[in-house]
């Protein structure tokens, strides 16, 4: 039963972080940006949300609403403010890194000013666990959890395959000179990459927020997380990013029936280190070795 | 001709395929590169060339095929140990070390074979040389970033030079120079053919391959489809109805 | 007074070899970690450990020190160096994230949670470093060593490899360049002396524990490179002085709550980050120092 049980945890925070990841993997596959701020964006949407529907009591839906404009925003700005000023006359891998890993840690220390250091839960009916059989809990935001990825996925698989925007994305991932035959230009298809990817987050911040609870520091994790799951997922495939946050998250759980609590994290790092030594190409995608 | 026919083969590739995933790259190729000559790889664009380059520094791994520089077969050499066989190449995007100076670019590349310290001491009087021959003494402590583009593309031969290279693979070597600066590198490439390099160079600009080559080897698709003199290669009509895309 | 000034002294010669040496690979080799607190902490633990068990030479447990956490890095960077750059801070902050969970729980070696406490004081020559003053000559000293060595190394030949293969990877191996060696080397050399500054910390508390250790630290490294300057020998000192002395200066400053210092802190720096990768990517000394290649 406590398999069963980790499984269920597993899938619910797999579903969570594959949302997390393909944002990530669309920006660095789409622009090449190493977004190290994307877990910023994460605590941002969640503590928006949390500001908005806990404390503010609005409803459901502005409250997502809010978090979503507020990490779009975040995202799209953060691009044209700063990481396209500095490509236009630097823009080294090394420069762009640091100041999006800059502007992670001014966010995440913004809202611990703001909402304090610990932790932080939006409860709702849905929270609640409900003992479906003896000995297995399941909250229905669970389900929602999952029910919610599953529908992002495939909104942006449509998105990809039918509108002349998503084909224009993926050709960009390809080669970036293509993208004038579609008529649209770098820097909006820049724009709209920030702006999906970071949009992306927000299911996964609210529902985190509604479960186990957000707190500042997160964001360091959801990072590790984003590029542990792009790497072994394999860079420029999102559906493999997305399978491999699935991976993480159950084996986050499922690795509890064995250890204890504190080395779940580990757990993560050590599966990614073995996909760095045999298979650096990741699920899908190409080991670029310059 | 007598020249081209008497020198030694230094390079020799045999029935070379490259296959990406479908894409035939590279079918089939026969090339010897031979001492002191200069030979000029034209095509339309995509024929390969930058392929074959590829596969010769080690940079890609051949589907099939052979690759021998003086007797020895290059697969499975990695890409560092090709070079300190003596194979050289400049690329079209140049990629100098461009926050380095020119004369340390030109040290690095001299600096081979120790990790953490120089084993033997940089031979001052060679860095001297190169930096006379290319033109470039007075710009000895710029950096490269800093450089004037035919400046830029005469530091990209210095390090050929620097590696004392016996084989040069030059990408587009030569576009964009006014004529001054043509005339300068034709001159320097002349003289180290004269000394023995064997060179091969990419080349679009076909008055600079008439007035460089050798011999010209035309490649379309991936397949050596000819090899002559200059003359023979460019006064082909279907040769040339190909390079200009009229099928 | 002089008590106070002496202890700023020591810890930013500590602080300093650690920027130093994390420069050493993000500036020259163009190598980005974000685990260099884990080195720190190696280093610190393993010296503890051995004059807590073995003995109190100054020089064997320093030694040991630098051994361990340079082979600890070597077998971090041979595999993820392989590929991109990508590849290997992703790496990295998977190590600093699982070394500080190896540094709370593996008890009998590290002590755990509680850390290791009495460290002995160090012996050189016969001669015990004991007081406050003493350290201030012996961090000083091991400051100037490791400038010294990153110097020669920086200026030699070694340092010309770093940089043409930190400009262009491809075209180093293309003139003969062994790159995976040569960054193996580089990260092996920056872990093993910043494993002296873990030495001298150890000493100097007399204790250790995983708190110097976390991520937080290894940013606030990565901040004193940064702000300081990349590629150059002078820019992590500075850097090192500047974040160091920013606690200080906030203190004057009425209107902010002590508790709130430490994340005061991080954003200033954070936001130092920011405007200085879009403006001065040389950083405070290296000035406009990158520039786009043409």
């Amino acid at each position: 039963m406590l398999y069963l049980q980790l499984l269920i945890n597993g899938i619910q925070t797999g579903a969570m972080y594959a949302l997390i990841a393909a944002g990530f993997s669309l920006i660095f596959g789409m622009t090449r940006v190493f977004h190290a701020a994307h877990g910023a964006t994460f605590t941002l949407a969640g503590f928006v949300f949390y500001e908005c529907y806990s404390l503010l009591q609005w409803g459901l839906l502005p409250a997502l609403l809010a978090a979503a404009i507020a990490s779009g925003l975040f995202g799209v700005l953060l691009n044209r403010w700063v990481y396209v000023v500095i490509q236009r006359h630097e823009g080294s891998f090394f420069t762009v890194f640091a100041a999006s890993f800059g502007a992670a840690i001014v966010v995440e220390n913004l809202v611990a000013i703001v909402f304090g250091k610990g932790l932080v839960t939006v409860s709702s009916d849905w929270s609640r666990s409900v003992e479906m059989i003896p000995g297995l809990f399941v909250a229905p935001m669970a389900l929602v959890a999952v029910v919610v990825a599953v529908v992002c996925f495939a909104v942006l698989h449509y998105v990809f395959t039918h509108t002349n925007l998503g084909v224009a994305l993926r050709a960009l991932g390809e080669n970036p000179t293509l993208v004038d035959v579609y008529g649209l230009n770098q820097k909006t298809l820049a724009k709209y990459a920030f702006l999906i990817g970071s949009v992306l987050v927000v299911p996964a911040a609210v529902l985190t927020a509604m479960t186990s609870g957000i707190s500042a520091s997160m964001g360091h994790h959801i990072m590790m997380i984003s590029i542990a799951a792009t790497i072994v997922g394999g860079v420029g495939s999102l559906r493999g990013a997305a399978m491999a946050g699935l991976l993480f998250g159950l084996a986050e759980n499922l690795c509890l029936a064995f250890v204890q609590p504190q080395w779940s994290e580990a757990v993560t790092f050590v599966i990614l280190f073995l996909f760095i030594v045999f298979r650096p190409g990741g699920f899908y995608g190409r080991a670029i070795v310059s | 001709m007598s020249a081209a026919t008497q020198a030694t083969n230094l390079l020799e590739i045999r029935g070379l395929n490259k296959n990406f995933g479908g894409l035939q790259a590279i079918s089939d190729v026969n090339l010897d590169l031979k001492s002191g000559i200069i030979t000029t790889l034209v095509g339309p664009n995509g024929a390969g060339k930058t392929t074959l380059f590829n596969l010769i520094t080690g940079h890609l791994k051949p589907t099939s095929g052979t690759i021998s520089w003086l007797g020895e077969s290059l697969l499975n050499m990695a890409p560092w140990r090709i070079a300190r066989k003596g194979i050289g190449r400049t690329f079209q995007d140049l990629r100098l070390f461009n926050h380095m100076t020119v004369q340390e670019n030109i040290m690095t590349v001299m600096e081979r074979g120790s990790w953490l310290w120089q084993r033997n001491a940089i031979d001052r009087d060679r860095v001297e040389q190169i930096l006379q021959e290319t033109g470039l003494e007075s710009k000895r402590n710029e950096r490269a970033v800093d450089l004037a583009y035919a400046e830029r593309k005469f530091l990209s031969m210095a390090r050929l030079m620097a590696a004392q290279s016996r084989l040069w693979l030059l990408d587009e070597p030569a576009s964009g120079l006014d004529p001054r600066s043509f005339e300068r590198f034709v001159s320097l490439l002349k003289s180290y053919a004269a000394r023995g390099v064997t060179i091969c160079i990419i080349e679009h600009n076909l008055d600079i391959v008439i007035q460089l080559s050798d011999t010209v080897a035309f490649l379309d698709q991936g397949r050596l489809l000819a090899q002559g003199s200059s003359q023979e290669i460019l006064k082909d009509p279907h040769l040339a109805a190909i390079y200009f895309g009229e099928r | 007074m002089l008590a106070y000034i002496q202890n700023i002294i020591v810890l930013f010669s500590i602080n300093a070899i650690l920027a130093l040496t994390l420069n050493f690979i993000m500036g020259y080799a163009g190598i980005f970690s974000l685990a260099h607190a884990i080195f720190f902490g190696v280093g610190a633990y393993t010296a503890a450990y051995m004059a807590l068990n073995v003995t109190d030479s100054l020089l064997i447990c320093m030694l040991a020190a630098m051994v361990v956490s340079a082979l600890l890095s070597v077998v971090l960077a041979l595999p993820a160096l392989r590929v991109r750059g990508e590849y290997f801070v992703a790496a990295s902050l998977g190590l600093q994230i699982i070394g500080v969970t190896i540094f709370s729980e593996w008890k009998s070696v590290t002590g755990g949670l509680g850390g290791m406490i009495g460290i002995p004081p160090p012996v050189l020559f016969g001669y015990t470093f004991s007081s406050t003053g003493q350290f201030v000559g012996l961090s000083l000293a091991v400051l100037l060593g490791v400038l010294v060595i990153l110097a020669l190394l920086v200026r030699g030949s070694f340092g010309r490899s770093l940089m043409a293969i930190r400009d262009s990877e491809s075209a180093a191996q293309a003139y003969g360049k062994y790159v995976n060696a040569v960054k193996t080397l580089s990260v092996a050399v920056s872990a093993g002396l910043a494993a002296l500054a873990g030495g001298l910390y150890a000493f100097y508390m007399s204790f250790v524990n995983v708190e110097a250790f976390t991520l937080n630290m290894s940013i606030l490294l990565m901040a004193m490179v940064i702000i300081g300057g990349t590629g150059t020998l002078l820019g992590p000192i500075v850097g090192a002085a500047i974040v160091m002395a920013l606690p200080a200066a906030l203190t004057y400053l009425p209107f902010i709550p002590s508790s709130e210092l430490g994340t005061i802190q991080q954003i200033i720096y954070g936001l130092a980050m920011v405007i200085l990768m879009m403006f001065r990517p040389g950083g405070l000394v290296g000035g406009r120092g990158k520039e786009k290649s043409a």
